[in-house]
């Protein structure tokens, strides 16, 4: 028994997802079986320790899994309504790293994507990547024209390992989906996203999109795409200026800077949400480069979620709370967030709307002089966490507001980490779209 | 091999230029060869054609190559001493670890077939029958197939003496020897851009392999 547990193969990939699957869907189908003979506080209970049990399970069994299946928990995470609050957070925080490359490697599939080998159609190219991205890795370039440049290599046939992955997930799903917990439709809209992030075609198109849509704010920087030097697997951008949070609070800026980059980085969110309705959804702090000069780099956009405007117009009421005045309003809101088979007369839809309006009226009061926000303060930090947890305890978030709630969110992290006062009610004004469509 | 080039034209040239001028032909004949296969494949191409696209006459070629197979050996020749040359300039190579270097020198070898996709895959199969020239374990193909085992102990000798494997003796290089084979099976089949499935199952059955070894992992 001297073999050794090969953790990045498929096999063993397989076994533990089918583990995984049989786990969960074991215990949810022994929940549903005596259900009927429960009483109701008896189920709620029970609920909460199949959620518990499974949190800790899934969180054990995939952290011990690489590669694209990781993938797959991001995805499923975005799925509220099918997993407890718990389980959704332990979700939401797997990263995804593909395996590295070593230099041939790296060179065979650039040649295999561009035709020909890094140092042929690059000045100089550095051989050690600088930053490993979730499907491959990144490399520092000299175009022949002598511009810097970062170039993203994909791992090979990523695309075909996850697809394999959604095979299995499929098979170790099966007898979740019985129970309507786990819907083929959830797994396909997963997959597709999955799939569109391993096409550095797309990313090129957001990155112009949002280049071209974030110009009226001069002090954002947005990567250029070289077209002639990617495709689906490779994508060179220009270099933007600027170091990564931890870097640049090392070199102990001052609480103007700060302040500066706090404001601007709030902006770049509003401005992001109520204009373009489109978001760059990966908060994590390493996608945004930050410079002395006060400017910011957005990089990375593989995963840009793009919002439906009622969903968008919605979220401006959490700002500007015309509804509690109009029922009508209230009626529609409640709609779009919780679907329009909800009641909004239910105890948890009034639960989670009071708490929402009470948040706001603490950290973004209607009246007032508009003072500015100390997002240092960990009271803010703790009123939002206690917030979003009271939410999906509750239900509350459809996935797009699930997503909402989660950049901003990190967003507040990265201010918080910044330590910056920023007048953030002032600025989501500055932008939001009225509520109702015009003519309506 | 008989040598009567040189007998019929009744030339007295000295043996290093009359080898050239051999080896010259035998090469003019395989690149004509080549592009004949690629066009009408293995079993199209007739031996008229090949005369004719190498300007030579057909009598002759049967002096230099008398079947495919014969022809087919001289490219693979040609492939390991490529190979060889290539590996001994890599600088690069020289110091990185294992699986990189054997991937490097396998993706070598996939590039120097790739444009002849077509070519290979009919002598691959070919190679399978025990009575095959190419077969490798004919007594034609023996220099071909010593000179190869070799090339990769040598590299497996450098790997045990750093320690990045145990010592695996002989046994190492008909391992790779047997894994290159499995690999251009998987390659000839690989429908993905660019073969990029080949080489991400070159590149983790490298990497899993090195890692049984290191752990012993034989002993199951």
């Amino acid at each position: 028994m001297g073999l050794v547990k090969p953790k990045r193969s498929s096999l063993g990939r397989a076994t533990r997802l089918a583990r995984l699957g049989a786990g969960l869907t074991g215990s949810y189908l022994a929940y549903q079986l005596q259900r009927p003979f429960l009483d109701d506080r008896e189920k709620e209970v029970r609920r909460q320790a199949l959620g518990r049990k499974s949190a800790r399970q899934i969180r054990e069994d995939l952290q011990d899994l690489r590669g694209p299946i990781m993938k797959v928990g991001q995805a499923l995470s975005m799925q509220t309504h099918l997993f407890d609050a718990d389980v959704v957070q332990e979700l939401a925080g797997l990263q995804m790293q593909a395996p590295p490359m070593h230099g041939s490697l790296m060179r065979a599939q650039f040649k295999g994507a561009l035709g020909k080998y890094p140092e042929e159609v690059f000045a100089s190219f550095e051989p050690e990547p600088f930053a490993a991205a979730s499907l491959g890795q990144v490399h520092r370039a000299v175009t022949k024209r002598g511009e810097e440049v970062a170039v993203k290599i994909q791992y090979p046939a990523i695309r075909e390992a996850i697809e394999t992955d959604f095979r299995m997930l499929r098979t170790a799903g099966f007898a979740a989906r019985l129970t309507g917990h786990l819907k083929e439709s959830v797994i396909r809209e997963a997959e597709r996203g999955i799939i569109e992030e391993t096409d550095y075609r797309i990313e090129a198109r957001n990155l112009r999109h949002f280049a071209t849509q974030l110009a009226p704010l001069p002090f954002v920087r947005v990567p250029r795409v070289y077209d002639d030097l990617s495709c689906e697997r490779v994508l060179t951008m220009s270099r933007v200026r600027g170091v990564r949070l931890q870097e640049f609070l090392e070199t102990n800026p001052p609480q103007e800077l700060r302040d500066q980059i706090g404001t601007g980085l709030t902006r770049l969110f509003f401005f992001q949400l109520f204009r373009i309705q489109a978001l760059h959804a990966d908060p994590h702090p390493g996608n945004y480069l930050l410079d002395q000069d006060g400017t910011i780099g957005l990089v990375d956009f593989g995963c840009v979620k793009y919002l439906k405007s009622e969903i968008v117009r919605c979220y401006a009421q959490f700002w500007s709370r015309e509804w509690t005045n109009d029922p009508a309003l209230f009626a529609e809101i409640i709609h779009v967030i919780f679907g329009p088979e909800v009641s909004p007369a239910e105890p948890r839809v009034r639960r989670c709307m009071a708490e929402i309006r009470s948040f706001y009226d603490e950290f973004h009061p209607l009246d007032g002089p508009s003072r500015a926000l100390d997002l240092a303060d960990s009271k803010f930090m703790d009123g939002l966490n206690a917030l979003a947890k009271t939410l999906l305890k509750n239900k509350f978030l459809a996935p797009d507001f699930l997503f909402l709630s989660r950049t901003e969110s990190g967003m507040c992290n990265l201010l918080h980490t910044l330590q910056a006062r920023v007048a953030t009610t002032q600025i989501a004004r500055e932008w939001m779209p009225p509520i109702r469509k015009t003519g309506q | 091999m008989k040598q009567p080039a040189e007998a019929k034209k009744g030339k007295a040239a000295p043996k290093g230029k009359r080898n050239l001028n051999k080896e010259r032909t035998k090469e003019k004949i395989l690149a004509a060869a080549l592009e004949l296969f690629r066009e009408n494949g293995l079993e199209g191409t007739t031996t008229k054609q090949i005369s004719r696209k190498a300007g030579i006459a057909e009598g002759t070629l049967f002096n230099y190559f008398k079947t495919k197979e014969d022809l087919a050996l001289f490219f693979f020749q040609k492939e390991t001493n490529d190979l060889i040359r290539w590996y001994g300039q890599a600088a690069r190579l020289q110091d990185a670890p294992l699986p990189e270097k054997l991937f490097a020198i396998i993706h070598r070898q996939l590039e120097y077939i790739a444009p002849y996709e077509e070519f290979i895959g009919a002598v691959f199969f070919r190679s399978l029958q025990p009575r095959s020239k190419l077969s490798p374990l004919s007594l034609e193909s023996q220099e071909l197939r010593l000179k190869y085992l070799r090339f990769v102990s040598d590299i497996l000798a450098q790997a045990e003496e750093k320690k990045e494997i145990p010592p695996i003796g002989e046994l190492g290089a008909y391992a790779v020897g047997l894994f290159y084979m499995g690999i251009v099976t998987h390659w000839l089949h690989d429908p993905s851009e660019g073969k990029q499935k080949t080489l991400a199952l070159l590149d983790r059955s490298l990497r899993l392999g090195t890692t049984l070894l290191k752990k012993g992992g034989w002993d199951w």
